[in-house]
């Protein structure tokens, strides 16, 4: 029913080159890159330690220039936008998930999942509210007044599941998200994300090196030596439906 | 962002390092305190010098007086011509003898004098006063009502002497203090600490003519000149503990009350201090003492007493005093300032240094910012509000400290007598103090904040 919403493009990367000059010799970590990810799809981003699925991962966040070719989100080419436009548009448009979770440690759950907010200028009841909200839908709802260093590493990644949603962003990027969590951990914070993106209609990206945990995706990007070799459609049988089954209703 | 969560997460991050933060804000403290202590010690000690100034006939008063006509040419010559043309023109003040003397005239002459507001004379005239076995010395000065009302009096007991027909004292608070017993020059005053006489309420008897007097005294055959009971208008306040009065050993009264008095008592005779014609006699007019010129603003006191020592009057004003007490107060507080801003400075390169080891610290914090997308412009002011605060901080606790200090040294310099000589701090330069506190901490913070803003995001991604 949705069929045409899930067809647009969220991100269009066109002939994507990234390569790092150390001393004489040039490494090219990424080489020749073209995809396309579209709106309420759950990407993985497969490799090899060295392949390129952290420089990838950067580069559509725009937190690191391309050296070469384009990367169109949500109609915008991050390409040419300056430090000043790029945080702008992170600011509005991305949500990020970080391995190391980076919340603030000073904050507390509630304070640090309506940080975002905060630097969108949302009052303080407003952000408040929705971090809330966003904290009572990732099962957080007891922790709110805890701060990281009195969560557990999973809970402390769904404070970051949590802050990555609260500004309703186009895309959500995560680079190893459950690299600092076991694996049973792990597989919790995965069915976690699945079920936003269900839910919620979000589109992810998250880059990993388990193919386990790759194969939570709608779609695996298998890269190897900056450059994507195969693309997997991982709908028909991706880990962690057996349980959801009855409510997909989706492809 | 807005600007109260900046207030509020730059708060925060201070609040964090409290024992880092203490220790910033106690070198802003030092710095602030001792440049606030060093300005205020200068400001007291301007304030007490002009008010010295004040009293000595204030700032923009200039004291005239006869001038002698000195001729650089050969002194033949010049004699000749002076006597000829002071002979020759009745309107010229130089008078036979070669003295520029004041008259009535002159003081009509100064009064056109740009920048002059008004001008008038003083007539000053020695005389005894006896009480009993003692006597004292009397300065009597004669000034026009307009005149006395300028002379800072502090009255004590009765009015300034008001009328202009019959002749009034009104005695300087030190000049019961020094009557003494001529026979044994004794002072009573300097021995039991006690006045012998109070003018205000005993009686004094007046001698005008001390030469008359003074002959009686050695030639007994000579008798003493007539004594005369003169109306007490007032006495001067007594002086405060520390303190003195420059009218204290005068006597005020009115000047052609004075004059008129002076005429009747030394008629067809030259009144002591008087000009006399060549043959001995008086003339007929009186000659002034002194004549007190008013300018209208300190600027042009120079001006208008150059424009005077030109028409061959000597001529003094405080504005000597002033420009040389101002260049010293300068030196002084340059100096003090000085000590007090080095002092500052390196509590601003102590701010620099907190708020860089902040940044290294938070570099990942920083950029998980950016990465959630803060304004670059955003952090930066996170740590220039950062820096200001330290900066606040340490001007709101150098100014308690500024406020003991000023005051613990007030008690020293009250104990060690020196009363007039104090600090203070006016609201001005607490204010002044405060604003410069914050801005030297987001000066200091500025380059760090530079630093913070232009970190890189990625810093956030790196696992270390
Ligand atoms: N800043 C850099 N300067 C030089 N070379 C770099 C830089 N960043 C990455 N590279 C190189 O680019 C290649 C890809 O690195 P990248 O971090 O994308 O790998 P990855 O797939 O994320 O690996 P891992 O699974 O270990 O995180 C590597 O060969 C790496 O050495
Ligand atoms: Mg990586």
């Amino acid at each position: 029913m949705a069929m045409a919403d899930t067809r647009r493009p969220v991100i269009q990367v066109k002939d994507l080159y990234k390569v790092y000059r150390v001393g004489d010799t040039r490494v090219r970590a990424l080489n020749g890159v073209d995809f396309e990810i579209y709106k309420g799809e759950f990407c993985s981003i497969v490799g090899t330690s060295g392949s390129g699925k952290s420089t990838l991962l950067n580069m559509l966040a725009g937190l690191e220039k391309p050296t070469k070719g384009e990367i169109v989100i949500a109609g915008e080419h991050i390409e040419k936008k300056n430090e000043n436009q790029l945080v702008r548009f992170r600011r509005e448009h991305i949500g990020f998930i970080f391995q190391s979770f980076n919340l603030m440690a000073t904050m507390t759950a509630l304070e640090n999942v309506a940080l975002p907010l905060t630097f969108q200028g949302v009052q303080k009841e407003r952000r408040l509210k929705k971090a809330g909200e966003l904290l009572d839908l990732v099962g957080l709802k007891k922790y709110k007044k805890h701060r990281p260093t009195q969560m557990s590493g999973g809970q402390q990644q769904r404070v970051g599941v949590a802050r990555a949603l609260v500004v309703n962003p186009e895309i959500i990027f995560a680079d190893e998200p459950t690299g600092n969590l076991d694996s049973n951990t792990s597989e919790e914070v995965m069915r976690l994300m699945q079920k936003v993106v269900r839910e919620q209609n979000q589109t992810l990206v998250m880059v990993t090196h388990d193919n386990h945990l790759a194969s939570f995706a709608d779609r695996i990007f298998h890269i190897m030596d900056g450059k994507i070799v195969q693309i997997e459609d991982n709908r028909a049988h991706r880990s962690g439906d057996n349980r959801e089954m009855s409510d997909g209703g989706r492809i | 962002m807005r600007i109260l969560d900046l207030l509020r997460m730059s708060l925060g991050s201070l609040l964090k390092r409290k024992f880092r933060t203490v220790l910033t804000v106690l070198g802003v403290m030092i710095g602030t305190a001792s440049i606030v202590v060093m300005i205020s010690l200068g400001l007291g000690i301007n304030r007490a010098q002009m008010e010295n100034i004040e009293r000595f006939g204030g700032l923009t008063t200039i004291e005239v007086w006869e001038g002698r006509k000195t001729n650089t040419r050969t002194s033949g010559v010049s004699a000749v011509s002076v006597i000829g043309s002071a002979s020759s023109s009745s309107s010229s003040s130089a008078s036979r003898d070669n003295v520029m003397r004041l008259d009535d005239e002159v003081v009509e002459t100064l009064k056109e004098i740009p920048y002059v507001e008004n001008a008038y004379p003083l007539l000053r005239f020695d005389a005894i006063a006896k009480y009993g076995i003692y006597e004292g010395d009397l300065s009597l000065v004669g000034i026009p009502q307009e005149g006395l009302a300028q002379q800072h009096i502090e009255i004590g007991e009765g009015h300034l002497p008001e009328s202009s027909d019959e002749l009034e004292f009104f005695y300087g608070n030190e000049v019961a203090l020094n009557f003494y017993n001529p026979k044994t020059y004794e002072y009573p005053y300097w021995s039991t600490g006690e006045a012998v006489v109070d003018p205000y309420k005993d009686t004094l008897f007046i001698i005008f003519d001390r030469e008359a007097y003074i002959n009686s005294q050695h030639d007994g055959k000579v008798l003493p000149p007539k004594k005369y009971i003169i109306k007490t208008a007032g006495v001067e306040k007594a002086n405060e503990e520390g303190r003195w009065s420059t009218n204290g050993y005068q006597v005020f009264c009115n000047l052609d009350a004075l004059v008129t008095t002076l005429k009747r008592i030394f008629r067809n005779k030259v009144i002591p201090g008087q000009p006399s014609t060549s043959g001995g006699k008086p003339y007929k007019k009186i000659y002034y003492s002194t004549i007190n010129v008013n300018v209208d603003d300190v600027e042009h006191v120079m001006e208008v007493q150059e424009q005077i020592k030109a028409l061959g009057y000597e001529a003094s004003s405080n504005i000597e005093w002033i420009e040389s007490t101002r260049q010293e107060m300068a030196n002084t507080q340059a100096m003090l300032g000085g000590i007090g801003a080095v002092s500052l400075l390196v509590a601003a390169i102590g701010i620099t240094n907190t708020m860089m080891m902040s940044i290294y610290e938070r570099t990942k914090e920083i950029g998980v910012m950016k990465v959630l997308g803060c304004d670059m412009r955003n952090i930066q002011a996170l740590f220039l509000i950062e820096a200001a605060y330290i900066g606040f901080l340490g001007g709101v606790a150098g100014l308690g400290l500024s406020y003991a200090i000023s005051s613990v040294v007030n008690r020293v310099l009250a104990a060690g007598g020196e009363s007039t000589v104090t600090s203070y701090i006016p609201l001005w330069l607490a204010g002044a103090a405060l604003i410069f506190a914050v801005i030297i901490g987001m000066v200091a913070g500025f380059f760090p904040s530079r630093r913070a803003m232009k970190l890189s995001p990625l810093a956030a991604i790196r696992n270390e």
